[in-house]
């Protein structure tokens, strides 16, 4: 052998290695850019993007961070220019299906994860992912299968958000009450409200206004008598009624709250933001909000009186056992977009190892990536919420509910149970005709729906 | 000028009574026939609508009544009126949504109003103004009135001033009082002009209350506040059921068609007079 290699020419040895060594360089130059889309080619990075944000509402801080990452984004490529428009919670479905009637508008959006981003993907206004960024960076991120139909993926997930239910601990204390022990069924949570009414504290603070806090009873409470996801999803498809006490027995526990004055006397003339106002104001005892508040309060000194944990047990169905979490609000890249790639490149920027502990740092909302180090969680009480919005069940059942049925039905007749002129059962009925209505109005909506649940 | 009519007016209105047949989004539409006009008398939230916009018709009469006293009362040369009818007016230039926010702060539950009237020990009167299904909907027509006042006096402060002098002193002459000059005498001569302001009023109370309600209560608590404006903007905007809106859109058209042909045949009426 190594006589024979000694008898070929010296010239036919180097152009031999010559070509393998170009081999080589392609094949890494090539596996780089089948590896990682967003690092395909430095050209595509350049023009203009419009970014609607959201995020402000559930992580306070969420706006800086955002606009500093795009500032450092456009350092890195020079050629590209986004720009960020912060979006309302009031307005944030329709201006984007206002701006999807003239397909013109954003190249980014953001909606909450599930049915509020599978809606405009049905309708045809959102960009798979697929093609756009590798399966292999996708696979880092969480949660991604809340924005998945027809086996493609949508939307990025940016922030893990929870639900906790929490209680000031002075205020148990006053009344009596073991401030380390939150209520953990609806017997313990009455009773709690029945001693804190007594010293005078008001037991719940929340403000319903806008609507959210009806959706979000229904999606903590309302779903613990079911046993499965699709159990939800019959009812919206029209496989089930809503006037089915399973569906329906959360407003009657809404109504005892407001009969029995555990409640906020203003909590239908405030919104949801004042309401959690109140609750730092230490106006109320208890309250259901985000963990970007409780970062926040946190923040301002009130970690030592804070107590979180899920929602008191109240059902005996499968989905008791769920914590309420979701990857909140997800970013898309819209079908009209002319710069798709750049858009997703963006994206999976945003995912790297250091902006994730960046965004962290900055909010104390926890990254949908996992990358994310939980050894960077200092705070006690943020650890107890990392620890349940990483636990294996875990559903936000408003995100199953058509925007039209949660707007239409579950908002307002929760309003009119806490503004004490509907019963329960009357709720129950408004919340069906709703549900009748968005499946007749809305037909191939509906048929997308049933398609994507499987029922 | 045929062109701009057709494409500012004729195109938009052909396209919603297009669109009021159809269902689904925009990018989606599937023909329906008559079926939203069916569903929208079927659904008790728009009938709700509907009223509510009849209620606040109430301040037709009301704005009107106040704005026409405050104009006789300027109209009488009292000290500094000039001053008092750029007071008047001032609510009527803040923006309705600045109006909107700042009212629904002060009528909350447990908002500036309420807090003031318990501080007075009047806490009978310490009512949820907004958070009540029962009042939301006189409150914002409360709102309005106050809005709106400035603009009446403004405009019927102008027309007093535009009447001949003569009649009226002729009348003082005779021994007519203040009160008869001006019930007999002066509010006849503009007549028209007040016709003419309860028509604009009526059309703001039909379809332009959309920034207060929206500001104020969002059309609830479980929609007891909702005007048609603002269910147009729901359907069509917030949920892209174009068809919906399209039709309930046609109906708030044809209300205010008939308010407008009222006011047609009442200036017909008085000009064969």
């Amino acid at each position: 052998m190594i006589n024979g290699f000694k008898g070929k020419s010296k010239a036919r040895v180097v152009t031999t290695a010559a070509i393998t060594a170009a081999a080589l360089v392609a094949t890494i130059g090539l596996g780089t850019s089948t590896s990682s889309a967003a690092f395909k080619s430095a050209d595509v990075n350049t023009g203009k993007l419009v970014y609607w944000f959201w995020g402000e509402s559930d992580i306070p801080g969420s706006t800086a961070w955002m606009q500093a990452a795009i500032k450092k984004y456009q350092a890195l490529h020079k050629g590209l220019t986004i720009e960020l428009v912060p979006q309302n919670s009031d307005t944030l479905q329709g201006a984007f299906e206002t701006t999807a009637q003239s397909k013109s508008g954003p190249d980014i959006a953001m909606q909450w994860a599930t049915l509020p981003v599978l809606t405009p993907v049905w309708r045809g206004q959102v960009s798979s992912l697929k093609g756009l960024v590798a399966p292999s960076e996708m696979a880092n991120w969480l949660n991604t299968s809340e924005n998945v139909s027809g086996g493609e993926s949508w939307a990025m997930p940016l922030y893990l958000l929870g639900q906790p239910f929490v209680w000031n601990k002075a205020l148990f204390k006053k009344a009596g009450l073991n401030p380390d022990k939150g209520p953990t069924t609806w017997k313990e949570f009455l009773a709690d409200c029945a001693a804190l009414k007594k010293a005078g504290i008001t037991p719940v603070v929340m403000g319903d206004k806008d609507g959210f806090f009806g959706s979000w009873f229904q999606g903590t409470i309302g779903t613990q008598n079911l046993n499965s996801v699709k159990e939800l999803q019959e009812v919206y498809a029209g496989k089930a009624k809503f006037t089915d006490s399973k569906y329906s027995d959360y407003l009657t526990k809404l109504a005892e709250l407001k009969a029995k004055g555990y409640i906020n006397n203003d909590v239908t003339s405030i919104d949801l933001t004042q309401g959690w106002q109140a609750f730092a104001q230490k106006k109320g005892a208890m309250t259901w909000t985000t963990d970007g508040n409780v970062a926040t309060w946190i923040k301002a000194g009130m970690g030592a009186d804070l107590g979180v944990q899920s929602v008191p047990k109240v059902g005996t169905g499968k989905l008791a056992s769920f914590y309420t979490a979701t990857q909140s609000i997800s970013a898309y890249i819209t079908s009209w977009s002319k710069n798709k790639q750049a858009a997703a490149n963006f994206l999976v920027w945003l995912h790297q190892p250091e902006n994730v502990k960046s965004w962290y740092t900055a909010t104390g909302s926890f990254p949908a990536d996992k990358r994310f180090s939980a050894t960077l969680i200092k705070d006690p009480v943020m650890k107890a919420l990392y620890k349940l919005n990483t636990l294996p069940n875990q559903l936000w059942a408003q995100n199953y509910a058509p925007p039209q049925v949660d707007s239409q039905g579950l908002q307002p007749a929760a309003q009119g149970v806490l503004a004490g002129t509907s019963t329960a059962k009357q709720a129950a009925a408004a919340i069906q005709k709703a549900i009748d209505a968005w499946r007749t109005q809305q037909p191939k909506d509906l048929a997308a729906y049933k398609k994507w649940a499987g029922v | 000028m045929v062109l701009i009519i057709l494409l500012v007016f004729i195109y938009p209105l052909i396209a919603v009574i297009r669109n009021s047949f159809y269902s689904g989004s925009i990018s989606n539409l599937s023909f329906i026939g008559t079926a939203n006009y069916v569903n929208l008398l079927r659904d008790e939230v728009f009938v709700h609508a509907i009223l509510n916009n009849i209620k606040l018709l109430l301040t037709v009469p009301i704005t009107t009544a106040i704005s026409l006293s405050a104009a006789l009362i300027l109209y009488e040369n009292i000290r500094g009126w000039k001053l008092y009818r750029v007071i008047l007016f001032l609510p009527y230039i803040i923006p309705a949504a600045v109006v909107g926010l700042s009212f629904s702060y002060l009528l909350q539950g447990n908002g500036i109003l309420n807090t003031a009237l318990r501080n007075l020990h009047l806490n009978f009167a310490a009512l949820d103004w907004i958070g009540s299904t029962t009042l939301s909907i006189y409150s914002i027509g409360a709102v309005i009135i106050w809005s709106q006042f400035g603009f009446g006096v403004v405009v019927l402060t102008a027309s007093l001033l535009s009447l001949p002098t003569e009649v009226s002193e002729a009348a003082l002459v005779d021994g007519a009082t203040r009160w008869q000059r001006q019930r007999f005498v002066i509010i006849p001569q503009i007549k028209e002009t007040v016709q003419f302001l309860m028509v604009l009023q009526a059309i703001t109370a039909l379809a332009w209350v959309f920034p207060y309600i929206y500001t104020i209560t969002k059309g609830g608590p479980a929609n007891s506040s909702m005007v048609m404006d603002l269910y147009i903007w729901q359907y069509g905007f917030s949920l892209g059921a174009v068809g919906m809106a399209s039709a309930a859109a046609v109906y708030l058209l044809l209300l205010s068609g008939v308010l407008i042909f009222i006011y047609s045949r009442m200036r017909k009426r008085q000009s064969d007079i």
